[in-house]
């Protein structure tokens, strides 16, 4: 390996790790949400949310991430829906990344004990009341060493998204070895930038995790 | 009036009926043990009372308001005056003893936040854990949890308290600090219905008892009456069986 082009190749591959953390971060986030709402709805009484619920999750836990980006970016322009990659990528992430959510979060809610649904009702508290102020708080500390391995997954993942023209990381490591012929530093950056995030991302978790093992 | 009244009570699990058709009123500060054997559907029929359970058939007056399932904000406001201590404490273990204390007034009632701490530190040192304040449910005894759980309850200022076997899940040393607050409730002339297995507490403390078997009311009457002189064999060979 030549120092030189280690230097050459790092800021380019820099700035592509920056967009991949960007669509991380957003997926992620879009992704709870979305898997918050799943969850809700899958733990509904009504039948008919509970299906379409399920449906969605059936759906994108069962057919492969890269699958659902071609379609995505290279499907749907035929019926006239067109994305960026950059929205397709975030599109087909957090759809990605909510289905796998909804399942911890559904798991976690159902790991709270019963008696916490009967304290409130007892108290006279609302449905929502009942969610917000005792059982996510709960379920949140349940959940996040779950959610701490769907982040870091979420992250290595995004280097499908090169597939569909998004220039992250990955794409850029491809770019530039194809241009230089010179994969071994290309990857090797590559490789430590992935190890970097993956780092700082376990650290805040496990941080969190003792944060909230006060009680 | 009666502040609590059912009428027909009747509840099932599956093809397994509970208990069927029964009638229960409770006077305003009267004092209502029941007992029984395991399975007698007695804790079934508590837990009807502020509807955690469904009663299949029938109807539960709070205050002369009857509870509709079809009403459920309506049904709220009538639950929130009867407050409720579990076996299993069912603290929210991620809240302060403080934090225990003050939170439905607040989430519930819209308090402030003021006014309820005021409050709370009063009820808080009435069940003796002013020290507690600042403590999690999970640096504290059993009894000192079933404590909180009361104090939990009344900080909603409820009219009526119900007891569920609240000193079952406790060391036998511990039994005594709670009965001894559930005591201090009953003297302040709170209303309360208590299914315990402590027949000491009963004999002490009721007003009046409730025998429970198989889903039916077997025997009812004054401590005084039923634990000296029970008139049924089946309540006689229960009484018999407890040392």
């Amino acid at each position: 390996m030549d120092i030189n082009i280690l230097r050459d190749m790092f800021p380019v591959l820099l700035k592509g790790s920056l967009i991949t953390l960007e669509l991380t971060l957003i997926s992620v986030v879009l992704g709870s949400l979305l898997g918050m709402v799943t969850a809700l709805l899958k733990l509904s009484k009504n039948k008919l949310v509970v299906t379409v619920a399920g449906f969605y999750t059936w759906l994108f836990r069962g057919t492969p991430m890269l699958l659902q980006l071609f379609v995505l970016y290279y499907g749907l322009p035929y019926i006239g829906i067109k994305f960026t990659p950059f929205q397709a990528a975030v599109i087909g992430l957090s759809l990605n990344s909510g289905a796998y959510m909804g399942e911890i979060i559904r798991g976690g809610i159902l790991s709270v004990d019963k008696g916490q649904f009967e304290a409130c009702k007892s108290l006279g508290f609302t449905y929502f009341h009942t969610m917000k102020r005792v059982i996510l708080p709960q379920t949140f500390k349940i959940i996040i060493p779950s959610v701490g391995n769907e982040f870091i997954t979420m992250l290595k993942d995004t280097s499908l998204v090169s597939t569909i023209a998004m220039v992250e990381i990955m794409r850029s490591a491809q770019l530039l070895y194809a241009s230089s012929f010179r994969p071994m530093e290309a990857f090797f950056i590559t490789g430590c930038l992935y190890l970097f995030m993956t780092t700082i991302f376990t650290t805040v978790f496990s941080y969190y995790e003792k944060r909230l093992s006060v009680y | 009036m009666y502040i609590i009244e059912t009428k027909n009570l009747t509840k099932k699990f599956g093809s397994l009926t509970v208990f069927e058709g029964l009638n229960v009123a409770v006077k305003k500060g009267e004092v209502l043990v029941i007992i029984g054997p395991s399975g007698s559907g007695k804790s079934t029929f508590l837990r009807c009372l502020n509807h955690l359970e469904e009663p299949d058939k029938g109807e539960v007056f709070i205050e002369g308001e009857k509870l509709n399932v079809k009403n459920k904000k309506h049904m709220r406001n009538t639950i929130e005056k009867v407050g409720m201590v579990f076996q299993n404490f069912n603290l929210f273990p991620h809240m302060t003893v403080l934090q225990n204390v003050m939170e439905a007034p607040i989430t519930v009632k819209h308090e402030s936040k003021a006014e309820v701490l005021k409050r709370a530190e009063v009820i808080i040192e009435k069940v003796g854990l002013k020290e507690k304040l600042k403590n999690y449910p999970s640096k504290l005894s059993g009894g000192q949890k079933q404590r909180v759980a009361i104090a939990r309850a009344l900080a909603m200022t409820p009219d009526i308290m119900l007891f569920d076997e609240p000193t079952s899940a406790l060391d036998p040393e511990l039994v005594g600090e709670v009965l001894g607050v559930m005591r201090d409730l009953a003297k302040e002339g709170m209303t309360m219905v208590v299914v315990t297995h402590e027949m000491g507490f009963a004999k002490e403390v009721a007003d009046r008892v409730i025998f429970m078997d198989g889903g039916k009311i077997v025997e009812e009457g004054t401590p005084e009456e039923f634990f000296t002189s029970p008139k049924k064999q089946r309540t006689k060979e229960f009484l018999n069986k407890i040392p």
